[in-house]
């Protein structure tokens, strides 16, 4: 896709290194070194498409071992995060043979986190044999996959409050910590001037943003004022009406972005060729090579997608055991622990885009993650609730829904200059430390735990 | 300093607007300061001879000297301004606080006897910082240009009321940010009626996005309280509030680094521009100024000292008769804390800024009024919360609700005004009449908890 699609539709996605062309720059710093290997072998054999691109090659057990082979190592091996991965399978074998659950919980967290980021990286691959729409609504929506995961292994075991406070921690970590390191960094590096950003998209997403949080709000303050006309019932009707209003609103977002995408892409087409350095592939929607094919991108979604389940599975059910090995609320690890790690590829590649002086790109990796998941993954999952009989709703609690709101309103400010510098950076990082230290000595009332009741 | 440099180091000055001397010297010749010109006269025609003081060593033979430098002294300081004419009210504070038990009357006398201490005390940093040269003069102006309520304050924690002090300072971020900026405003739009007057957007929005933060600090214990859901009850808020009060320390000074190397890369270019437009006389040797401070070092430095040892013993009176006050006068401590002390202890600021955006200089203005504002919010809270700690005393952030409910309301509409650079006499007015309801709300507030008591579950 050319550069301009990518970082339109950047703007809702969760994965930074979705430009092929800066992805060859950051392969060569330092994550993919691997992969600009293989990306040389395949511009070496352009008439042999490597593998399975939907056909086999008849004399071909050798070459599907041979294939089978390289995708392992286009996927596995060339990202160091995968160092990794061993921690997933060690956290089953830890799990099976002790009962320590703070170790279990640590194990599966370190474990999804390479594969969280390999998800992204197979669903971006996909994007490329689809065209950028399906590609850009592939991105959407699983961009956060690994979050809605988790979600929903919470949701089956009836522990909404934990899906609520990852949710949220996910959304203040990506407004706060992603984007004011990448500030603080890129504003570092670039201190003799102040590094701009596209204002327009920035105020599209705080105005989403600012939506999402009238969407929490109303439940939270009509089950704590105490009026609502039937108590226990209404916000979780009202919950659900406002999580289908907000996936509309969503939607039209999608639609709106990516038409604004088509009206660029066509004039922009020629322009990209003449920088185009990989057109070996005679697919008309891609000017970069893919590195794996289409069908190894679906399969490796679903692996991925298998795997996270898997220990999504044990990180929800050691989340109890751990907070009281550790001596911290489940509030603080489920807001400032889980989403930390498990955006921890994110995070880099945010930071890395900011020094590369690309903080369009960085914007669309913090804010359109926040984005998503407060307009698509929190509604989501409300929705998911309703049709397993869960009775998840958007009442917060009033604590978290306040935390959601001066954040949404801080960063809505600082973002709608479209400048950006090292103070600033600082500034949302400090921001976020006052809200990591709440967390640390919040806790929720006993009552909260179970259905709701009046009067807490 | 140059303009450029005052004008952006003041951003975060409380510091009455008299900073730029070339200001000053209008301000002068319009109203307060007219005998201080005279004096200037009278010191450029002693340019050969040196002052006493002024090289930190003593002519020989000079007891006459000596007497007339600090005759020269006392009159450039005390007598050449006309707010000094309260004065006399500090020891008739003391007066009658000893003769009677009146505490209305004391805590008014006091009160009224610490406005011209308050003013001169800003006078007396801003001479030093004549000497200290712009780095370490933007800091001592950004630690002592609120001095006063800090002095204040920490009388009123020493004394373990807390409320008062948290509300005294919520009170002059208040003032400073709607009555101060509204009236500044307000009178520059009606003598610029036909034009807006435009202001340094960046640094507004740096200020509001300050505010905003302090704001973020402010809110956490508040609803942590409110919401009942702190582990450790009583005890999580506290370590939350010093916490959060060390993470904003660590943002203010950050503040000041990014401001004053901001400043050092204007300060070169802008240099010569100023010189062209120097009216006054330089008659100091000193290259840091371009304009000749009015009291040399040892002076600034001796002046500072003894107004704040008279501020320190008038804030006693003030602390301890606050609440005699309150039920003398049949109002609460809150309006009083809020409302009363802080309009009238910042009456010389208040009128500075109101000159200065009358003289179109919105951005010195703005720099004393919403630079102030996050000046004690940033710094003159978080500072109190640590001087609290180091005491012993169990000063927190939880303002209780009404009160963050006002700060967080009022910073969001001064950041929504600030935010276009532009003022005029409707904005000016809507910030007034937005200070007047905040009053009113605070007349007929009164606090669950009493002022003198610690907090109570």
């Amino acid at each position: 896709m050319d550069y301009k699609v990518q970082v339109g539709v950047q703007s809702h996605l969760e994965m930074g290194p979705l430009d092929d062309r800066t992805m060859e720059d950051l392969d060569d710093e330092c994550l993919f070194p691997s992969e600009m290997d293989a990306q040389k072998t395949q511009s070496v054999d352009p008439n042999q498409h490597i593998s399975v691109p939907g056909s086999l090659p008849f004399n071909g057990n050798k070459m599907t071992r041979n294939g089978v082979y390289k995708s392992i190592k286009t996927v596995v091996f060339s990202n160091k995060l995968n160092l990794l991965m061993p921690f997933g399978p060690l956290a089953i074998l830890v799990h099976k043979m002790t009962d320590s659950s703070g170790w279990v919980f640590f194990l599966s967290l370190l474990g999804i986190t390479p594969l969280a980021e390999r998800l992204g990286y197979a669903t971006e691959q996909l994007a490329f044999f689809t065209g950028p729409t399906v590609g850009g609504l592939l991105n959407a929506t699983f961009g956060n996959a690994t979050e809605l995961i988790i979600s929903i292994y919470a949701l089956k075991s009836g522990m909404k409050r934990v899906v609520q406070l990852s949710l949220l921690g996910s959304i203040l970590s990506n407004m706060l910590l992603v984007l004011g390191c990448a500030f603080f960094c890129g504003g570092l590096v670039y201190h003799g001037k102040e590094q701009v950003f596209s204002k327009a998209t920035a105020v599209v997403n705080s105005g989403l943003l600012l939506m999402a949080v009238m969407g929490l709000l109303f439940p939270a303050v009509l089950h704590y004022t105490h009026t609502e006309r039937i108590v226990g019932k209404s916000e979780l009707a009202l919950s659900r009406f406002s999580s289908c209003v907000m996936l509309l609103a969503y939607a039209a977002y999608l639609v709106f972005q990516l038409k604004s995408q088509t009206d660029l892409y066509v004039p922009l087409g020629e322009e990209v060729n003449q920088n185009g350095e990989n057109l070996d592939n005679n697919d008309d929607d891609e000017d970069e090579a893919p590195e794996i094919s289409k069908w190894e991108s679906i399969i490796w979604l679903a692996i991925m997608t298998a795997w996270i389940s898997i220990l999504s599975d044990y990180l929800v059910d050691t989340i109890e055991g751990a907070s009281d090995a550790w001596d911290v609320p489940i509030a603080f690890i489920s807001v400032i622990l889980l989403p930390i790690i498990g955006n921890a590829a994110e995070h880099a590649s945010a930071i890395m885009f900011a020094m590369k002086d690309k903080l369009d790109i960085s914007l669309g990796v913090a804010i359109g993650s926040s984005t998503q998941i407060s307009m698509f993954g929190i509604p989501f999952c409300v929705v998911i609730g309703w049709m397993m009989g869960q009775e998840m709703d958007l009442n917060f609690q009033l604590f978290e829904t306040a935390t959601l709101f001066i954040t949404v309103i801080v960063v809505a400010f600082f973002l709608q200059e479209g400048t950006s510098n090292y103070f600033k950076g600082l500034m949302l990082i400090l921001c976020y430390l006052i809200v990591a230290a709440s967390f640390f000595v919040h806790e929720d009332p006993p009552t909260d735990d179970q259905s709701k009741q009046p009067g807490t």
